[in-house]
């Protein structure tokens, strides 16, 4: 009688331990497949820096040959007043659009996150930098007269949004963080004093973030780092 | 007796050692189950991958397109040079698609109208329509004006008190926005549920109308685009 209740307990015993085995090798087979998927993933991966490589090649020879035909457009042009004018407006253009990296004097603003007066809080979005706030230093700048702008790198064009994805602002559609380096080419005199006017958006923001503003003579501004093409606007 | 307690010893050793094994196996099982769980979160990435990939392949046709163009360009100067004509021809296209770039040319294309006005709860900020340019670039909008003043890279918005200039043009309510660019895109984006233009504003007040278009016209920049203290960086 013992033995036969020993018997039938082992049996349902066993029974479990190879219902649990079966189950878990159903869900590794499963899972082998998602193991060739992450193989499928590698190749994605290499496939990314593939196109990525063969734009920046692209991208090299294109500069190239913006420049080749910067020259062979000026060397055509020479002996022609009119035509040479009108190939000097399209440099000016040029410096207009962002395509070509520009110098001079202007000014240069950092804006950072007060890390250090946001440590205590329990809600440091209060000083940290947002991407309104580069939205409305950018528009300052904008009517203090600046003719070129870039922030940490991006020059600011017609199609630039600034926009602000969780925790990370863009910029061109390219990550930037603070600090966040402005520069601007303009009239220093008037750069600086609109910046700095009391009562202006720097000045209100200077006691939750870290404002820095200084003139620079020198200073020089990235080009855009892309094309601008346009796909569905047509000219009348 | 005594072989009765020998076997039932054998039998309790071979059971033992048979449950060794199995929770063995069990474990090995488990572990191998835990690190599949990693690549499943890897595989959540496929969809990341494709887009990246798209992007960078649109990219890479963008500027091939654009380096066919300039050679041809590089070579049609070279056959006038050659020829010893006149370039004057080739400059004047040039010149006509930069300024059309800029935005020196009255425009036409699909979009969107967004009209902006005032409530007696609410009225428009520059800082609305400085969102609004600002969601309509994003999306892609490649000409945008605000009543009919151009909107261009140097355009600021300004306000004092209630009265409202956009690149020195006094604008008033009803504010009417146009952009051109990917109907779907451009109206989509504003229209996201809660994080979209129009459902942040719509909630303080504001009027607001989104309509599409297929012939939306904007007008040229209405000024003089100066070039005073930046200089080309030659290289």
């Amino acid at each position: 009688m013992k033995k036969k209740q020993i018997a039938i307990t082992l049996g349902i015993m066993c029974f479990v331990l190879t219902m649990c085995i079966a189950i878990q090798i159903r869900t590794v087979t499963n899972s082998n497949s998602t193991a060739s998927q992450s193989f499928i993933d590698n190749g994605l991966r290499d496939e990314v820096l593939r196109w990525k490589e063969k734009y920046d090649n692209a991208y090299q020879e294109l500069l190239a040959s913006e420049k080749q035909l910067t020259q062979i457009r000026e060397q055509a042009t020479q002996n022609n007043t009119t035509a040479n004018a009108k190939q000097e407006q399209i440099k000016k253009n040029n410096m207009l659009l962002g395509t070509v990296e520009v110098k001079g004097a202007g000014l240069e603003i950092t804006l950072a996150d007060n890390n250090a007066a946001g440590k205590g809080l329990i809600d440091p979005s209060g000083v940290l930098v947002h991407y309104n706030d580069l939205l409305q230093v950018v528009n300052a700048l904008n009517n203090a007269g600046a003719e070129a702008i870039s922030i940490n790198g991006q020059r600011v064009i017609t199609t630039t949004a600034i926009t602000c994805e969780g925790n990370v602002i863009k910029v061109n559609g390219e990550k930037v963080s603070s600090p966040f380096a402005i520069k601007a080419i303009g009239s220093q005199g008037l750069l600086l004093g609109s910046m700095t006017m009391a009562g202006g958006y720097l000045d209100e923001i200077d006691d939750w973030v870290i404002v820095n503003v200084k003139t620079v003579d020198d200073i020089i501004i990235e080009k855009y780092n892309g094309i601008i093409s346009y796909k569905y606007v047509k000219s009348k | 007796m005594k072989k009765e307690k020998k076997n039932q010893i054998v039998m309790t050793v071979i059971i033992g050692v048979v449950c060794v094994v199995f929770f063995a196996v069990m474990f090995m099982q488990f572990k191998t189950v835990e690190e599949t769980d990693i690549t499943a979160i890897e595989n959540m990435r496929e969809t990341e991958l494709r887009t990246a990939i798209s992007e960078w392949k649109g990219k890479y046709d963008d500027t091939q397109k654009k380096l066919e163009a300039n050679r041809k360009s590089v070579k049609e100067y070279q056959e006038t040079i050659a020829k010893n004509g006149e370039a004057s021809e080739l400059v004047d296209k040039d010149l006509a698609e930069s300024n059309m770039l800029l935005g020196k040319t009255d425009v036409v294309g699909e979009g969107v109208v967004v009209t902006l006005s005032n409530t007696p709860e609410c009225s428009v900020t520059y800082a609305h329509l400085l969102e609004l340019v600002n969601e309509l670039r994003y999306a892609g909008a490649e000409a945008i004006s605000i009543n009919d003043a151009r909107i261009l890279t140097t355009t600021e918005i300004t306000q004092v008190e209630s009265r409202m200039q956009a690149g020195g043009q006094r604008i008033a309510s009803p504010y009417v926005i146009k952009a051109i660019g990917n109907q779907t895109y451009l109206s989509s984006t504003l229209s996201l549920k809660d994080s979209g233009f129009i459902d942040r504003y719509k909630a303080s007040e504001l009027d607001i109308t989104l309509e599409k278009g297929n012939n939306i016209k904007i007008l040229k920049y209405n000024g003089d685009l100066k070039v005073k203290y930046m200089e080309e960086v030659e290289k």
